[in-house]
């Protein structure tokens, strides 16, 4: 019940946030931008608009989870409203995973509302709805609730700056892990090859929720690879939030 | 005020180190078993959908120079994988990309210019790279140069010859260029052009081995244009007589030839009567 009114406050407090209106206005801007790029393409337009409105999905659901994840905790401490919450019987780690709950129902509401004006747009070139678009924006979801993790992983230790940077940081590393990759095949077994393999496995592979190139081209993807994502998304999640709650216990705010 | 013990304290503490772990393994394991599910992907389909370097270049935000460094890293590992089969459908793309964001990158040019004709098998793609990198480069002969090479390997001598031109006309080009110049020009049978080139070397050389090179060349472009005479006139002979000449001299006074040639060392032609054959006196390689 305390999580439940702690994040309902913090969904109340987010959606009265100005970024968040700013970045769904962009959005929206970007999903109907879509149709203009749609139009300069030769070929199949529709592909066009899947792209732009999955990457616009995807890229501004992570700059909402990132730019109000960050301030949250950092904002109770900074106005010192945290010594009032921590006075009641509350613990910190029901704190936490309150915020974090409230920022996820909004970035649900959000994507909900990105995905049903994508989907129309879509619709209105096709006449269908596609099942794989969903599926590609549930797994975009996925990816938010585990970046909103991150973000508040550093929101509970640093300022709201570094804290972006550091999570756009493992945005950006979790989706070029490939590359990783890539450098591991070609190096020759040795300690550097371990050291690499070690490197590989911790870091975050947010490709494991990238299924846009799939839902746009009709690819076939084994539905164990979905279980195994969605279950990889939400263990790496507990992981962060686990991480978060250790921190945040040891944090002093006088 | 109700305090919370410090054993239960401490027990919270260890079931959330606990808990940690717990959670590493399971990603831990987890990614293991994702890395094995195979996953269909249409290799390189991003590709395509990169734009021209002229606009790429406006969002580089100052380092045109990194991002061509990383396009032609990454065209490297692109090029180097073997299971994408029309990866060669974008490599005027890509290597034009590059081009556009760094013009003096030379590399990119040279290595996409030798996948295109190595690997691709496409020496048209080839000569268009390095015509593009000349038309960034116009200083640099080794563009034209490495051009004509790769039109020689394909004995396209017409082409070569006029990349190798091309690169004779750029200050700094090595001897070499001339003289693969007059090389193809034998080749491509202009002997005039051939010999006037290889005299011209072998006149203005100050190096013993370049001039012994041309020297046997000359040899060489003589020999053949003299025995293109010779045999056309036995030809002629034969027409009229229906045999062949008993002897070379005798096309002379018959008004076949003006005089009898000699090789550059004063030598006779070999002729064989039966056959009708010329050839030089001297393999001119071995001269």
């Amino acid at each position: 019940m305390k999580i439940k009114a702690i994040a309902m406050n913090t969904f109340r407090e987010a959606i009265r946030d100005r970024v968040l209106y700013l970045l769904f206005f962009f959005t929206v801007v970007a999903l109907l931008f879509s149709r203009l790029l749609a139009m300069l393409t030769v070929g199949d337009r529709v592909k066009i608009i899947k792209d732009v409105g999955l990457a616009s999905i995807s890229l501004f659901g992570m700059l909402m989870a990132i730019l109000i994840g960050t301030g949250l905790v950092y904002k109770e401490i900074d106005k010192k409203t945290v010594f009032t919450l921590i006075s009641k019987p509350i613990h910190r780690w029901q704190f936490l995973l309150g915020k974090f709950f409230g920022l996820v129902l909004t970035l649900f509401i959000m994507i909900v509302l990105m995905s049903l004006i994508f989907i129309i747009i879509v619709f209105l070139h096709t006449s269908k709805i596609e099942g794989r678009l969903l599926l590609a924006v549930l797994f975009i979801f996925i990816e938010l609730i585990l970046i909103t993790a991150v973000a508040i992983l550093f929101s509970c230790f640093s300022t709201p700056i570094l804290s972006s940077l550091f999570s756009v940081s493992f945005y950006l590393i979790g989706h070029f892990s490939w590359g990783l990759e890539t450098l591991l095949r070609k190096t020759k077994p040795g300690p550097t090859k371990v050291l690499l393999q070690g490197i590989y496995v911790l870091l975050p592979d947010l490709e494991n929720f990238n299924f846009k190139t799939e839902a746009v081209y009709g690819l076939a993807v084994q539905s164990k690879f979905y279980f195994y994502s969605a279950l990889y998304g939400l263990v790496y999640t507990l992981f962060i939030l686990v991480l978060a709650v250790l921190i945040f216990k040891k944090r002093d705010f006088v | 005020m109700k305090t919370i013990p410090r054993s239960a304290k401490g027990s919270a503490a260890l079931s959330l180190i606990l808990l940690l772990c717990l959670a590493a393994a399971g990603f831990l394991s987890l990614k293991g078993t994702l890395d094995k599910i195979p996953r269909k992907k249409i290799p390189g389909a991003s590709v395509i959908y990169i734009p021209s370097g002229k606009y790429l270049k406006y969002v580089t935000f100052g380092y045109p120079s990194l991002v061509a460094d990383l396009v032609f890293i990454w065209a490297i590992q692109y090029y180097s994988t073997y299971t994408i089969v029309d990866r060669f459908a974008y490599l005027e793309h890509i290597f034009s990309i590059i081009a556009e964001l760094d013009p003096r990158y030379q590399d990119p040019y040279e290595i996409g210019a030798l996948i295109a004709f190595s690997e691709a098998k496409d020496p048209k793609l080839a000569y268009k790279i390095m015509d593009l990198a000349l038309e960034k480069n116009p200083d640099q002969w080794v563009f034209p140069f490495e051009a004509g090479h790769y039109a020689q390997m394909v004995r396209d001598y017409e082409t070569a010859r006029n990349y190798y031109q091309k690169a004779i006309k750029i200050p700094g080009s090595p001897d070499i260029v001339k003289r693969l110049y007059a090389a193809v020009g034998f080749k491509a049978m202009d002997l005039q052009t051939s010999w006037e080139t290889w005299l011209e070397i072998y006149n203005t050389s100050t190096d013993p081995r370049t001039k012994k090179i041309a020297s046997k060349h000359l040899y060489q472009v003589k020999s053949t244009s003299d025995i293109i005479v010779l045999r056309e006139a036995i030809r002629r002979f034969r027409d009229q007589y229906g045999h062949n000449p008993e002897d070379l001299a005798e096309l002379v006074p018959m008004g076949y030839l003006a005089s009898l040639p000699q090789d550059l060392d004063g030598k006779d032609y070999i002729y064989d009567s039966k056959t009708g054959e010329v050839k030089a006196p001297t393999i001119w390689w071995k001269r």
